[in-house]
């Protein structure tokens, strides 16, 4: 048996056409952290692929890996940077974060056993990027805004009891009021941006520990666009020109590889 | 959920350094999208228990969390408004009580 130390196995980032394939590979040599990635094809179709150590990536030893978080967001980023660097070349077909092969054979029989799906996952998103675009509210100054709009309506003369009720009577409007709100921003920039998308995707929301952020997001979408059009970008300008009353912002990321419109599944459902 | 738990969610998130939100949408990415490859893998990920509880929570859809047999959240109101607002019920009842005993003009957008 080898030492454990010295053995690998391949780490799969995605696909891209075979065509492109020696100008990935020079793009990708630049990006890589660790061990150089390289192109391994098979017909139609090449895996971007790496060694890893089997110390690291071992059935054994990985899952109390993947509980480290310095390790994973490391692998995670690497992943991704590999393939944006690839993107920036040509189509990229990206794999889910942990597909491991033994080598070069496993991985060529693995593209040979799913060629049809892969080729049509090609096709799909060919000359095609994704961008997110997310909607994050601040509730306090939206709920601000609507308070003062109402206030200006409120009665005045009520016994301080009956003044009580009515506060707290438009309170509960505002507090309505700002949900429908943001029911209705998300409603408009999605059907906005999905309306200049080829296709679109909604995630939930990411919640605070995740996004970072103090406001509440309240949209979290991804839109496959033609590499190069610059429309979603003039429509998020858009939105933010029309929400910055309320309390809403738009942030638009990307162009990432097109995660969101890949699986096969995920396309159906 | 302890502290504890949240905290290393949010580290989770801060750790990238400038572009916290980037971090996040790349591990929401490339942990939870893409295309997943099973067959004659060696090791598939996806079978096995592969990350923390807490942090599957914070990248999987609230479905295949409940699908695990994660439901805490529901109860939590840091992550659920709706859990906010069922706290803050009774209170709200009483003062719709209170409010139509004291002839209050009604509330159109609430009564629809």
């Amino acid at each position: 048996m080898i030492a454990a130390s010295a053995a690998t196995v391949l780490y799969v980032y995605g696909i891209v056409g075979a065509d492109a394939a020696d100008d990935v590979e020079r793009e990708v040599a630049s990006a890589a952290l660790g061990q150089t990635p390289r192109l391994l094809r098979a017909g139609s179709l090449a895996a971007l692929v790496s060694e890893v150590p089997l110390a690291e990536f071992g059935a054994d030893v990985l899952p109390e890996r993947l509980n480290d978080r310095d390790w994973l967001e490391e692998r995670v980023q690497a992943h991704e940077d590999v393939l944006e660097a690839a993107l920036a070349r040509t189509t990229v077909i990206p794999f889910r974060f942990g597909a491991i092969y033994h080598g070069n054979g496993d991985v060529a029989r693995m593209l040979g056993e799913r060629r049809r799906e892969l080729e049509e996952a090609l096709e799909r998103v060919r000359g095609r990027v994704e961008l997110g675009v997310k909607a994050y509210v601040d509730r306090q100054l939206l709920e601000e805004r609507l308070r003062s709009a109402s206030r200006e309506a409120s009665s005045e003369g009520a016994g301080a009891g009956r003044a009580y009720l009515l506060g707290r009577q438009a309170e509960r409007r505002v507090v309505a009021e700002a949900d429908e709100a943001c029911a209705a921003a998300i409603a408009e920039a999605h059907e906005r941006l999905s309306a200049i998308a080829v296709d679109a995707r909604v995630n939930r929301p990411q919640p605070r520990e995740l996004s970072g952020r103090p406001e509440q997001m309240l949209l979290n979408g991804a839109y496959l666009v033609e590499r190069g059009d610059s429309r979603i970008e003039s429509e998020v300008e858009s939105l933010r020109t029309a929400y910055r009353g309320l309390g809403i912002a738009f942030e638009l990321t990307g162009p990432w590889p097109p995660y969101n419109f890949v699986d096969d599944e995920e396309a159906a459902a | 959920m302890s502290s504890g738990e949240l905290g290393a969610g949010a580290r989770l998130a801060r750790s990238g350094g400038p572009a916290p939100a980037q971090l996040a949408d790349v591990l929401e990415r490339v942990l939870d999208k893409g295309i997943v490859v099973a067959g004659d893998i060696q090791i598939n990920l996806l079978d096995i228990e592969l990350l923390t509880v807490k942090l599957r929570l914070l990248i999987a859809s609230a479905d295949k969390a409940r699908e695990m047999g994660i439901d805490w959240w529901q109860g939590d109101p840091f992550l659920s408004r709706s859990a906010q607002r069922d706290g803050d019920g009774r209170l709200e009842q009483r003062l719709r009580r209170l409010e139509s005993a004291a002839g209050l003009p009604v509330d159109e957008k609430e009564e629809r």
